[in-house]
């Protein structure tokens, strides 16, 4: 069955310096996998340079088995690529009924986006004539994973879901995503270590200085990743 | 928007300065019905004016994160080429409104977004002010040398002069009718378009984050293009509308958009509801002004400042709002500059000396010939340099944006006229530099408040209300009778203003100006400057007092500038206001920054380019090149999306490796050619051995003496 996603020997970086050595990484049709690692592993390099954002100088990003090398952000997004950036991945002088009308390039009409946004994000309804830089952090990321949670993308890329967040409101994010993935979505999910992920993810990744260290099973990756920090 | 107590004070303290001075120089004009009526519907069909005028400034800034400086001159531009069409060449106006509105308009602006927007996108803020202001500059020209002089040309009104209906006992034409509804309509539609239609909300999330927009699937570059078609075509709309009310003269059509800056500051430059309001405010106070108030002789101007004093007094009273653009910091760019040796620099002033003396003793063979040029240009040259030296320390060392140089500089020139303006004693110029000091201070005041582009507008309204207000007096500046300023008496000699020894008086003095600001550089205030420039905030944790330092630097360049002005008047012998206008300082701001702010040298540049624009347009006589002096620093300053550094930069890199005591030059030379074999060097070391050949050969291009011999041990390992 061809995969969702395929990277082959990926290499991408920054003004000419490479910052991913030769990424190989596979993702399955309905598959959730968390790529770890600490900072300046090139996580957030390899979402953007799948998402479109970076143009690899080496190797090959495939997606349903169509080389996509090259192809603008915005193309990709409209074929079903949703990147949910770092931060807060929200406009800040748009109001949150804004932000969702954004999400419309997508080919889902604005109705549909709202209702679904509202439903499971009940307080963006509340806030919707709010501007979205005013939002608390938590209300900002949901506005964000909002995009994601209705628009139906074919594979949904997450960055550092948790980074600066309420415990409480991370839990309930990957309750979100714990919901797309029983739906089918493939994910790839980026965070630090973050333990929350392992509890969605299907597969976890291990990148360091750009290149992948260890592949394994989530509970084998969270033990190593204990004895690593704990030297058990 | 919240205001504080502090904006509340501002604004009652302004409302209450309105009507005392609206009691002291009332007309006694009967108020009634008709009278008050009339004011009315003049000051509405005004306000409409600049609704239109304004609502485009707004637009652009918030679909683009720019703030257009050249919008006035681009609706001008486009007000010109409706003109050729519909009365030039008589096509019928719906077709010619429709090709310059719908077609022309549009096309120019995504021309504009791909030539030179779309290069300033993450660019410091001083850079894309100035700019836009080249911009500004670069149409004014291009209109001028299209369309040669003030030709009587009339835009008719739409629908006839005579035509129109009785409203509260005035004839309303349907030109000005017309002009009302489409701000109306305008304000109505802009408004559904930035908030309700997806294209709308698209312009304003570019501005908010281009990376994101192309996440959610639409894509940037095509929105910036029509954010940028829909800003000139609005530009257009009211170009065409102006022209007929205004006439159809370059100065005039560019700055009644000028005036409406003060509109969109009233809007925040971002709500277009309180951009009309302001608009009408605007438009009814100056028909209040003209029909009930009458003022003095020297402030019969005083309406048509009402903009410029409006504009001033928002930007200083109301809370600024800010969009939050990523990636546009107005931090300045990364900087490795070589802080100059005061050796270096009188060696420089030196050798401009010697080169000046030769020069104009007619040592140097075919300058005179091919230039064309007496000695006066070059006491012209010096002068100018002189003017722009003082936005040297301010603009380019304590990133304070002012483009008020000329009104320092006429304040200069007016104090010598009134303390040495008889006698021409050198004193005089001392004088003129520490009586214009405080006034610099005075303009720091706004920019103890103001960063960026507030405080560039508040700059160009200072020096509107310089140009409107101060020089009119006729105590101040008065051109009929006749005043004349003598020579210069220096050191016993008497030296003509147009002379050889002026000129060499000129040079010295720059060349002292450039030795004494590069010690000033190297002081603690040079490095306060430059700590305010980098940041603020850290300046201020370092103890560093962000209103003393402001004040100095304000101060010391209004000195150099007043300085500068007195030498001015010496060589022009008699002044007139309309030597120190806004619109004339500007290519003076335009041209340092193009050759590089930060250096002293760049103010040579500068005046030697003020010079040649003139000489090339002289030597070559075509007729086409009549705007040159506009046109050119306007076409300079768009080119430096190209090279941000400054010419003098460029300049500087070249020549210093040639001279003899420049070591540290010619090493970043070599440093630079051996970065640019970075691609070459590539990943070597980390993915493939790194040889004794590599280090043979990295040696020698950065010219390292390999004094340790390399041992087997090392080469065996096969990197580093």
């Amino acid at each position: 069955m061809t995969p969702m996603l395929e990277l082959r020997d990926l290499r991408a970086g920054y003004g000419g310096i490479d910052v991913l050595h030769g990424i190989d990484l596979t993702i399955a049709s309905g598959e959730v996998v968390a790529l770890l690692g600490p900072n300046g592993a090139g996580k957030t390099t390899a979402l953007a340079t799948i998402s479109g954002q970076i143009s690899p100088s080496g190797g090959t990003v495939s997606l349903m088995g169509h080389n996509v090398n090259g192809v603008r952000p915005d193309r990709l997004a409209r074929a079903g690529v949703c990147l949910v950036p770092e931060g807060r991945g929200v406009f800040p002088n748009l109001t949150v009924r804004e932000n969702l009308i954004m999400s419309t390039y997508t080919g889902v009409s604005i109705s549909s986006i709202e209702e679904r946004a509202y439903e499971l994000f009940p307080r963006l309804g509340d806030r919707r004539g709010q501007t979205a830089g005013t939002l608390s952090g938590g209300e900002q990321q949901m506005l964000a994973m909002s995009r994601a949670m209705t628009t139906d993308p074919a594979l949904l890329l997450l960055d550092e879901l948790s980074m600066g967040l309420a415990p409480m409101i991370v839990a309930e994010l990957y309750e979100r995503v714990g919901e797309l993935a029983q739906k089918g979505l493939s994910i790839l999910i980026v965070e630090q270590f973050a333990q929350a992920v392992l509890g969605v993810a299907d597969r976890a990744v291990v990148m360091v200085n750009g290149e992948i260290r260890t592949v394994g099973a989530p509970a084998d990756i969270s033990r190593q990743l204990a004895e690593a920090y704990l030297g058990g | 928007m919240k205001l504080s107590p502090a904006n509340y004070a501002a604004i009652a303290l302004t409302v209450a300065g309105a009507i005392v001075m609206s009691a002291l120089n009332w007309s006694g004009r009967p108020v009634s019905v008709a009278t008050v009526g009339s004011m009315l519907v003049v000051g509405v069909t005004l306000g409409s004016i600049y609704a239109v005028s304004a609502s485009g400034l707004v637009v652009v800034y918030t679909t683009t994160g720019v703030f257009n400086f050249a919008q006035g001159a681009m609706g001008m531009y486009w007000a010109f080429v409706y003109w050729e069409l519909r009365f030039n060449r008589n096509w019928p106006a719906p077709i010619a409104i429709g090709l310059v509105v719908l077609v022309m308009a549009p096309l120019g602006g995504v021309v504009l977004d791909r030539l030179v927007m779309r290069r300033l996108r993450g660019t410091p803020l001083v850079l894309q002010l100035m700019v836009t202001v080249g911009l500004m500059l670069g149409f004014m020209g291009l209109a001028a040398t299209q369309w040669k002089g003030d030709r009587g040309r009339n835009a008719q009104p739409f629908f006839g002069r005579s035509g129109g209906f009785e409203l509260l006992g005035v004839n309303v034409t349907w030109h000005r009718f017309t002009t009302i509804c489409v701000a109306v309509l305008l304000a109505v539609l802009l408004r559904l378009l930035l908030h309700r239609s997806r294209i709308g909300v698209a312009m304003r999330a570019v501005v908010d984050s281009r990376s994101l927009t192309s996440l959610t699937g639409a894509n940037p570059e095509i929105i910036s293009g029509l954010a940028w078609a829909l800003g000139s075509s609005l530009a257009a709309v009211a170009g065409i509308l102006i022209a007929p009310e205004s006439g159809l003269v370059v100065e005039l059509l560019t700055l009644v958009v000028v005036d409406a800056f003060a509109a969109a500051a009233v809007g925040r430059l971002q709500s277009l509801p309180l951009t009309f309001l302001g608009a009408m405010v605007l438009g009814i106070g100056q028909q209040f002004m003209r029909s009930f108030l009458d003022f003095p002789g020297g402030f019969s101007n005083a309406d048509r400042a009402l903009p410029t004093i409006l504009l001033f007094v928002v930007v200083l009273a109301l809370p600024q709002a800010k969009l939050h653009v990523r990636g546009t910091a107005s931090a300045a760019s990364a900087r490795i500059r070589r802080v100059t040796p005061l050796s270096d620099a009188a060696l420089g002033g030196l050798a401009l000396i010697v080169v000046v003396v030769s020069w104009s003793g007619g040592l140097v063979p075919f300058v005179d010939e091919w230039t064309g040029t007496g000695v006066n240009r070059g006491v012209t040259m010096m002068i100018t340099a002189i003017i722009m030296l003082s936005l040297v320390p301010l603009t380019g060392w304590a990133g304070q944006v002012n483009f008020a140089p000329l009104a320092f500089a006429g304040f200069g020139a007016v104090m010598f006229l009134k303390v040495a303006g008889d006698s021409g004693q050198a004193w005089g110029l001392l004088m003129a530099a520490l009586l214009t000091a405080p006034v610099g201070a005075l303009m720091a005041l706004p920019a103890v408040r103001l960063q960026g582009l507030y405080l560039a507008l508040a700059s160009m309204a200072f020096a509107r209300g310089f140009e409107l207000l101060f020089f009119t007096q006729s105590s101040v500046i008065d051109s009929g009778a006749g005043e004349r300023i003598a020579s210069l008496h220096f050191a016993g000699w008497q030296l003509d203003g147009r002379g050889r020894g002026y000129l060499i008086f000129l040079t010295v003095v720059f060349a002292a100006g450039v030795v004494g600001l590069i010690a000033l550089k190297r002081s603690r205030y040079g490095r306060r400057w430059m700590a305010i420039h980098d940041s603020e905030a850290a300046a201020a944790t370092l103890g560093i007092s962000l209103v003393e330092t402001k004040v100095i630097v304000f101060g010391i360049s209004a000195a150099i500038a007043g300085f500068g002005g007195a030498l001015f008047g010496i060589q022009q012998a008699t002044l007139n206001p309309s030597q120190f206008t806004l619109l004339l300082g500007l290519p003076i701001v335009l041209l340092l920054v193009v050759g590089g702010v930060a250096y002293p040298a760049a103010a040579l540049f500068g005046g030697v380019n003020t010079i040649l624009f003139i000489v090339i347009k002289e030597r070559l006589g075509w007729s086409w090149l009549s705007a040159l002096e506009i046109l050119g620093p306007g076409l300079m300053a768009v080119a430096m999306v190209v090279n941000t550094r400054g010419a003098v930069t460029d300049m500087g890199r070249a020549f210093s490796p040639l001279l003899p005591w420049r070591q540290d030059a010619r090493e970043q030379l070599r440093l630079g050619h051996a970065s640019s074999r970075e691609d070459e060097i590539g990943e070597l070391g980390l993915d493939r051995p790194f040889t004794r050949d590599h280090v043979n050969d990295l040696d020698k291009h950065l010219g390292i003496v390999d004094l340790i011999p390399a041992t087997p041990s090392a080469e065996s390992r096969g990197g580093l």
